[in-house]
């Protein structure tokens, strides 16, 4: 199984470096974003580095400095419904009793440990941001892959008193892992993470700028999953890189006078998270509609640079700060705030199926853009199962919502 | 001494009478309809007459299915999961798992060798996978569900029906004829829907079902295309015994002499 | 004590620190997912979500509420989170605060929860407009550990199939010790201890009850009548709200509470990484200490902590030789009256 998975990694990885050599002048920004994600995948699959299986709000940039191969473990669930694959695995975990109601992502992940196709990690790392059945799936993991496993609790508010705990927290995570990996925390290639890291979101908030850009150099293929990925590869040289091409790329769209979505006519925000399995939605929104994705909720920045003097610190309300944490008010106001700042005409909230912390506030989230004069097209679509995959009514439903937006003016579009 | 079962079901009300050495001596299946009262006095007088005895010659009588403390006469009511386990044990010896697929319901029971339940998984919130499911495919195909049974034969059996409900999967179905998919296609596809389902009813009690000894009761037991897709689902033979629609009953009665046994 | 009738303040976990409620000068009353409220929380939030959150939701939204003075929500999941931002549109008017509920129960957990607790202290006395003090926040401890004592006399009682109502009464018991202020709760338990043990009834199967929300008493009725005698339980609306606090050498208040409530009998949210899939064995352990023949387990549908953790609950039953029933519920007695073949089938089983 880790084999056959090796094996696909391997596969994508030299076709990917075979295109990119073929255009080296080219920016290649998707291709480059697509062949670091892939090469973390033959890394977790390797057998020979250090892996650790984490929760979404862990620190990815500190345990690479650390050596740690690490990623959060609905990157596997994902992989597997965008293979194709993942029917079987949810089908396992089904049959072993884990409720068919709850999140795909977790589902999936019990399925690949159960038919061997989950790497065993050295060690894991739970948050308790975004959600308590990601908490659930560490327990779960650690019991029947027999590892130890640390919690980072994450606080609800942002004040002195929780941000000193995290941070506090924190440490201790690095204690831990260094008794499993057997290396202490090297303050200098922890001081050079953070400068890669803060260099990554220098470069990720310029990409998200000219991305608010009408026309915009964003589309739905070039942004999806970006965000989430991103925060897997900072604190390294590649993510840098990646993130570098991005920018370049929506660079010299914009100076070609040039659009992600040729003649852009609609501008979308997408909620929350992508379908991950291949689906005709996005093209269809780009073709016949000429809508453009110019800007998903998790494709933002919302912490500032780590001081390198205090990084505990910095990182500690890098993860309290990250608006799916604590009160809905801050995710609504996130999304008002991306609403008017790229001229939404509308939104899609996929409203993940199983997802309690997200779609579970799916009438505020659509309540608050109501507010603002954004109607929001929520789609009942589990974004991990391609088996319950309705194409017909998701389309129709989908048709219907841009068909509305084509004979209204955006309320945002007027203003400057 | 003579022994009743009575089971009283959404669709049918069937009765079993069984003498001292267990040998049924008759059975009936009587129409449920919007009458209790009269489907249970029906069913029961079609048995006393049928086998020629009086109503105060049946020294106990026990009560099974949805309405079984609608039965005034009973010695005692008990559930159909426990009634099923008996009866399909007396007709199959030996059963590990029970398939029960009814109107309304889909219920796998494990079995020990001597017909004691010993674990049990029902569906009864979704009207996918029970008898509801192919009423409302055979209405869409338009055909009688008594036909569905063969229309499979000659299916490649690509083509896969996605919707997990069965009022989506109704639509699905009315697209793929107008879209011209052969009525075979469809048939088998939807054998295979109703097969994932109860499959994954049974993998909640038997994680590993291939070579358990398998039976099958119910209203669907009828529908040979359903078997062949179980059977291939589960990679195990499925036996229906013969009178799947009245396992309940005959279970019931076996129920009854062993209760006044204990008197 | 005063006999003025105290402002109310609703809570709806039973991780919420009450004693500290009390002892701020305000009546705790649970909000119990009960009632006739119609379906409306669905639209606020999500219908495929926990339906105690929405019950309770409903009832905020039909005002079918007594007059609270405010609302303490507990972060112990996702939709009990949900919960508390609905609430401050549904009721704008209310004062509400959400504690923070670490994930384990790690001594630096307790240490960090006894802060936030230490917090809401200071928050309940900004509202009150007096400070709350740690000798009167350990007389309230004092106090509902009584509640607790009387509760565990009565459950005793059930136990042995001797408490007059049976499992209904005891959780109508349960119900009045949550929405009653405590001096007249300790009354009305206390006169309830003084009634005669009823003539034990036999031949019901003992079976043990665990899982979270379950506060219909017609509920446990049902249970009885399906020939279950319930030995014991572990359910949030039952004996894991009423808990004995006890007092550690030396440790300050805050931190009492802070241990008292995460070392209890846990939900399934909360667990010990140290142990992962304990759950099963501690459930094991409080069915056998019962001798329960079977166990039930009744939680909410869409209840992602728990249905994360059945799986290797039962598991961990079935090696025991204990079997496990479990039963999904959605807070109303319509859901129940489905479940009556499956609970009687189950007792039926267990022989």
């Amino acid at each position: 199984m880790i084999a056959m998975m090796l094996q696909y990694f391997e596969n994508i990885v030299s076709g990917l470096e075979a295109k990119i050599k073929e255009n080296p002048d080219g920016t290649n920004a998707r291709k480059k974003y697509t062949l670091e994600t892939v090469r973390l995948g033959q890394r977790l699959y390797s057998g020979t580095d250090k892996v650790a299986w984490c929760g979404v709000t862990v620190p990815y940039d500190v345990l690479a400095a650390m050596g740690v191969t690490s990623c959060f473990t609905e990157f596997i669930g994902a992989t597997l419904a965008n293979s194709g694959l993942v029917g079987s695995y949810l089908e396992e975990s089904e049959h072993a009793g884990q409720a068919a109601e709850t999140c795909g992502y977790h589902r999936a992940v019990i399925g690949a440990a159960m038919k061997g196709m989950m790497p065993t990690p050295e060690f894991m790392i739970a948050s308790t941001c975004p959600c308590s059945g990601g908490v659930a799936v560490m327990e779960n993991l650690a019991r029947m892959m027999d590892r130890d496993l640390f919690v980072l609790h994450i606080p609800q508010e942002e004040n002195e008193h929780s941000v000193r705990f995290l941070a506090g927290q924190l440490k201790e995570m690095t204690a831990f892992v260094s008794a499993h990996t057997g290396e202490a925390l090297d303050e200098d290639k922890l001081r050079e993470a953070m400068q890669y890291s803060n260099q990554t979101r220098d470069l990720l908030v310029e990409v998200y700028d000219l991305a608010k850009k009408v026309p915009s150099p964003a589309n739905g293929r070039l942004m999806g999953n970006f965000g989430i990925v991103a925060a897997l590869f900072l604190g390294t040289r590649a993510g840098v890189d990646v993130v570098q091409a991005y920018r370049d790329e929506f660079k010299e769209t914009v100076e070609r006078g040039a659009s992600g979505v040729p003649d852009e006519r609609l501008r979308l925000m997408w909620i929350q998270n992508r379908i991950q399995f291949k689906n005709p939605l996005v093209d269809m929104l780009e073709k016949e509609y000429k809508a453009s994705i110019v800007i998903d909720e998790l494709n933002d920045i919302e912490w500032g640079p780590i001081n390198l003097d205090d990084p505990f610190t910095s990182l500690a309300r890098r993860a309290i700060s990250v608006s799916l944490n604590g009160s809905v008010s801050r995710r609504v106001n996130h999304l008002q705030e991306l609403a008017r700042d790229y001229k939404i005409d509308g939104a899609v909230n996929p409203c993940h199926w199983g997802c309690r912390q997200g779609t579970g506030s799916r009438g505020l989230v659509q309540a608050g853009l109501g507010e603002i004069g954004v109607p929001v097209a929520n789609l009942e679509v589990d974004c991990v199962d391609s088996r319950n995959f309705a194409e017909g009514q998701l389309r129709t439903r989908l048709e219907a919502f841009v068909e509305m937006l084509e004979t209204r003016a955006s309320p945002l579009r007027q203003s400057a | 001494m003579y022994y009743l079962g009575v089971d009283l079901g959404s669709l049918s009300c069937d009765a079993v009478l069984i003498d001292e050495n267990e040998s049924i001596l008759a059975s009936s299946v009587v129409l449920t309809g919007a009458r209790n009262r009269e489907a249970i006095a029906g069913a029961t007088a079609d048995v006393l007459s049928a086998a020629g005895i009086d109503e105060k010659d049946v020294a106990a009588t026990v009560s099974t299915g949805y309405g079984r403390d609608r039965v005034e006469r009973r010695t005692a009511a008990v559930t159909e999961i426990t009634c099923h386990a008996r009866g399909v044990t007396a007709l199959l010896k030996g059963t590990q798992v029970l398939i029960d697929i009814g109107g309304q319901d889909s219920k796998a029971v494990k079995l020990d060798g001597a017909g004691q339940v010993t674990d049990f998984a029902m569906n009864d919130k979704c009207a996918a996978g029970t008898g509801r499911f192919l009423e409302a495919m055979a209405r869409a195909l338009e055909v009688d569900i008594s036909e569905l049974s063969d229309l499979d034969k000659g299916a490649s059996g690509d083509l896969t029906i996605s919707s997990m409900c069965t009022v989506f999967a109704e639509s699905e179905v009315v697209s793929l004829i107008a879209e011209g998919v052969e009525v075979n296609e469809i048939v088998s596809a939807l054998n295979r829907a109703i097969a994932t389902r109860i499959v994954a009813l049974v993998k909640r009690i038997s994680p590993s079902i291939n070579g358990n000894s398998v039976a099958m009761s119910g209203g669907v037991a009828h529908n040979a295309g359903v078997i062949r897709a179980l059977s291939a689902a589960m990679q195990t033979d499925v036996t229906v015994p013969p009178q799947p629609d009245t396992v309940g009953a005959l279970g019931a009665a076996l129920i009854a002499k062993e209760r006044s046994r204990q008197g | 004590m005063s006999h003025e009738k105290k402002q109310m303040i609703g809570y709806a976990c039973a991780y919420t620190p009450v004693p500290l409620i009390d002892a701020a000068g305000y009546s705790p009353y649970r909000i119990l997912p009960l009632g006739d409220s119609p379906d409306r929380a669905g639209e606020m939030l999500h219908d495929n979500l926990c339906p105690h959150v929405k019950r309770v939701l409903d009832r905020a939204l039909d005002n079918d509420l007594p007059e609270l003075a405010g609302v303490v929500f507990v972060n112990c999941c996702d939709a009990m989170r949900r919960l508390a931002d609905a609430w401050r549109k549904a009721r704008p008017e209310h004062k509400v605060t959400l504690l923070d509920l670490p994930a384990t129960d790690e001594e630096a957990s307790i240490l960090y929860f006894s802060e936030e607790i230490n917090s809401l202290a200071g928050t309940l006395s900004e509202w009150r407009g007096t400070q709350v003090s740690p000798e009167t926040i350990e007389k309230s401890i004092e106090r509902f550990n009584g509640i607790a004592d009387s509760l565990n006399t009565l459950k005793e009682r059930l136990s042995r199939g001797v408490l007059e109502g049976g499992a209904a009464a005891m959780q109508d018991l349960f119900n009045t010790a949550a929405t009653t202020a405590s001096g007249d709760a300790l009354s009305v338990l206390e006169k309830a201890v003084g009634e005669p043990e009823s003539v034990s009834k036999n031949h019901a199967t003992p079976v043990f009850l665990f899982g979270n929300v379950l506060a219909n008493a017609e509920a446990f009725q049902l249970f009885e009548k399906s020939g279950a005698a319930i030995v014991g339980d572990d359910l949030c609306t039952g004996s894991r709200a009423f808990c004995r606090i006890e007092a550690l050498e030396g440790e300050d208040v805050m931190m009492r509470l802070a241990r008292g409530l995460l070392r209890r009998p846990k939900c399934a949210r909360t667990f010990d990484p140290s142990l992962p899939g304990n759950l099963g064995d501690e459930i094991l352990a409080r069915a056998q200490a019962c001798n329960a023949k079977g166990v039930i387990c009744h939680t909410m549908k869409f209840c992602d902590p728990y249905n994360a953790r059945l799986p290797r609950v039962r598991e961990t039953l079935r090696e025991a030789g204990i079997p496990m029933l479990a039963l999904e519920g959605d807070c109303t007695m319509r859901s129940m009256g489905q479940q009556r073949t499956r609970i009687e089938a189950f007792i039926e089983m267990l022989g």
